[in-house]
């Protein structure tokens, strides 16, 4: 008989009960899990998608520039445009290694249901794109030319060579193009997008001398501050109202966002823990008193208090460790429900955005059940330290 | 346990218990004396002060007053004050306790239960736990768990975790109150051959009948030892 085998069978002996309180810790830790999970997948997925715009400054008009943001990465119709003569200062500012000035519009049908997205680029854009490569054809071949995103050319069953029409209404009349080039997957944005030659977008959606964003990529990115303020500087000697705006910026503004949201789940999961920590607490009090003579009569066999408080606590102990692994294994199971809802309830969410598994999550969450057993566990052992043999063993009948 | 031919060495224990404002005179000066291998039987009414008396030889509680010497080791008089965890040891090193209900873990096997005064020492000793359950007559009754024992079986697995540790003393409080008279003499017979092989055991008992079987009786009655 060992002091674990003894822990285990008193367990046992109440096998609802102990199931019970072990998942309410298990619930905490899995919102613990989820939670630590969730702020490095979210952060992972956000450093991926501006790693993948292969820009480090960015340029729109004035105005709510996490609005623009998120249009950028995400695509949609965009609000403000800004004068092509920007694109000329931006050009003309030291410190720049490739910038792109890019158009975008969108054509939408079906009340939203089918919604295309185009953006003119010209041939600087694919110097900031480390994962362009065709799956088919290559660069506009003529003005009126489009090369297509990987999952937009599969949805619309075009080809190189084939020719489609962009047309909506009376906005847009009717305009043939070729399909001069499709790319390979690039798990970007890029995927969804049709691109045209810049001129040619301005024409077609009468947008002549717009422009919604410019890209910018620094040789040193060690200099993004000076540059942007330079950028700043520039845009305010020509009285334009560019925003410049540093991608690490943000990368911290969205992140810094979440982390509000993070400290009222934290403040939740906090809650759980305390929740679940008592719920320990009372379970093996309850036990405790329930085995009161029998504590009395080990103790009558000679059994010191280090020896009664070392057998409860590592009870709890054994308790709340089970419920952080079980825990842990509810997180792993419901990470793609968590990921579901935080699309809807979060303002951005990067399209390659998973709740994964890292060791040092898993040791964070057993650490803490660990220590949750060892608080919650102090109060009842010492209870049951201080049992009298005496009086355990006279007060009534097992 | 060396010096000393007794186990037990009482003069004048007092124990008095106060309860709110009112002070119980429990034992009222009693001296006892075993010696190894003696069956005590500790005779007398409820209420007498039996119960009071084998807290004290056995080292569960401390007496007012008087000396008291238990397997050689000094507990009350001549300036002794024993720690709690000198307490504890003693106990587990001398004294093997058994009860009117036999405060079985209801959890364990017989051979399990037998064994669990060794799991303070991160000990197990199977052989000692079988040996000994042979000895009490439950050869065929190792794995069985307290539920699935009679009463006068289960006395017996509470007699053998008693001695697991090699004890000097035995006490026994009224062990046979719950069991009918044949394995009540079952259980008494037991206990006098364990005492034959050197245990010194003291047993307490409202029932006369059980003190033709002892080597001495002592008769208490109020608190205090009536001479024979
Ligand atoms: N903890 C206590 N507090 C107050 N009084 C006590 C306490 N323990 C025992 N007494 C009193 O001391 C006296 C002796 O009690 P004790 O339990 O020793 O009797 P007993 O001979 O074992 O009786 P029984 O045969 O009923 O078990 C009784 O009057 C009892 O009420
Ligand atoms: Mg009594």
């Amino acid at each position: 008989m060992s002091w674990t085998a003894i822990a285990l069978k008193n367990l046992w002996r109440r096998p609802v009960r102990s199931v019970l309180t072990l998942a309410g810790v298990a619930v905490a830790v899995a919102m613990l899990f989820n939670l630590l999970e969730f702020q490095r997948g979210y952060e992972r997925g956000l450093r991926g998608e501006l790693g993948d715009l292969g820009a480090h400054i960015m340029i729109v008009p004035r105005g709510c520039p996490y609005e623009a943001a998120t249009i950028v990465l995400h695509g949609g119709k965009w609000p403000r445009y800004m004068e092509q003569s920007w694109y000329d200062i931006v050009k003309q500012t030291d410190g720049i290694e490739a910038t792109t000035a890019i158009i975008m519009d969108a054509i939408i049908r079906d009340g939203g249901r089918e919604n295309i997205i185009y953006m003119g680029i010209d041939d600087d854009y694919p110097k900031l794109r480390a994962s362009w490569s065709y799956a088919g054809g290559g660069w506009f071949p003529a003005d009126d030319s489009a090369i297509l995103g990987s999952s937009v050319a599969a949805r619309m069953g075009l080809e190189v060579g084939d020719t489609m029409t962009i047309e909506d209404g009376s906005r847009v009349a009717a305009t043939p193009v070729k399909i001069g080039g499709v790319l390979k997957r690039t798990s970007t944005q890029d995927d969804g997008l049709v691109f045209l030659p810049r001129e040619t977008l301005q024409r077609i959606f009468n947008l002549q001398g717009k422009l919604v964003v410019i890209l910018v990529k620094l040789h040193d990115v060690t200099k993004t501050d000076e540059v942007a303020s330079a950028l700043r500087q520039a845009s305010a000697d020509a009285d334009a109202g560019m925003n410049v705006f540093p991608l690490s910026e943000l990368l911290n503004t969205l992140t810094a966002l979440l982390s509000s949201t993070k400290v009222f789940v934290l403040a939740i999961v906090v809650v759980a823990l305390v929740i679940g920590g008592v719920g320990v607490l009372t379970t093996i009090l309850m036990a405790v008193f329930e085995r009161t003579r029998e504590i009395g009569m080990m103790k009558a066999m000679g059994a010191g208090r280090l020896d009664v408080f070392r057998l409860v606590w590592l009870e709890t102990l054994m308790s709340t460790f089970a419920g952080g692994l079980l825990g842990v294994l509810v997180a792993l199971l419901s990470g793609r429900g968590v990921v579901a809802v935080m699309r809807h309830v979060l303002p951005h969410t990067p399209a390659d955005f998973t709740i994964g598994f890292t060791a040092e999550t898993l040791w964070v969450c057993i650490g803490v059940s660990v220590a949750l057993g060892m608080l919650a566990g102090t109060y009842p052992a010492w209870r049951a330290a201080s049992i009298s043999p005496i009086e355990a063993i006279r007060g009534g009948s097992a | 346990m060396n010096d000393g031919e007794y186990v037990i060495q009482a003069r004048d224990l007092v124990k008095t218990y106060t309860v709110g404002k009112r002070r119980v005179e429990a034992l009222r000066g009693i001296d006892v004396s075993l010696a190894p291998g003696e069956f005590a039987v500790l005779l007398g009414p409820s209420g007498a002060g039996k119960t009071t008396t084998l807290n004290l030889v056995g080292c569960l509680d401390l007496p007012t007053s008087g000396d008291l010497t238990v397997a050689g080791h000094p507990i009350s008089g001549n300036g002794a004050r024993p720690t709690e965890a000198a307490l504890d040891l003693l106990r587990r090193q001398h004294i093997g306790f058994i009860f009117a209900d036999f405060n079985l873990l209801l959890t364990l096997t017989a051979m399990e239960n037998v064994q669990v005064p060794l799991i303070w020492r991160d000990a197990t000793a199977p052989g000692r736990a079988r040996q000994l359950l042979e000895r009490v007559g439950l050869a065929h009754r190792l794995t069985h768990r307290p539920d699935e024992l009679s009463g006068g079986e289960m006395q017996r697995v509470a007699v053998a975790r008693a001695l697991i540790n090699q004890p000097d003393l035995l006490l026994a409080d009224e062990p046979t109150a719950n069991l009918d008279t044949r394995t009540r003499d079952e259980i008494l017979e037991l206990l006098a051959e364990l005492s034959t092989e050197g245990v010194a055991v003291l047993l307490a008992t409202h029932d006369h009948e059980l003190a033709d079987r002892a080597d001495t009786v002592l008769r208490i009655e109020d608190g205090v030892i009536a001479d024979d």
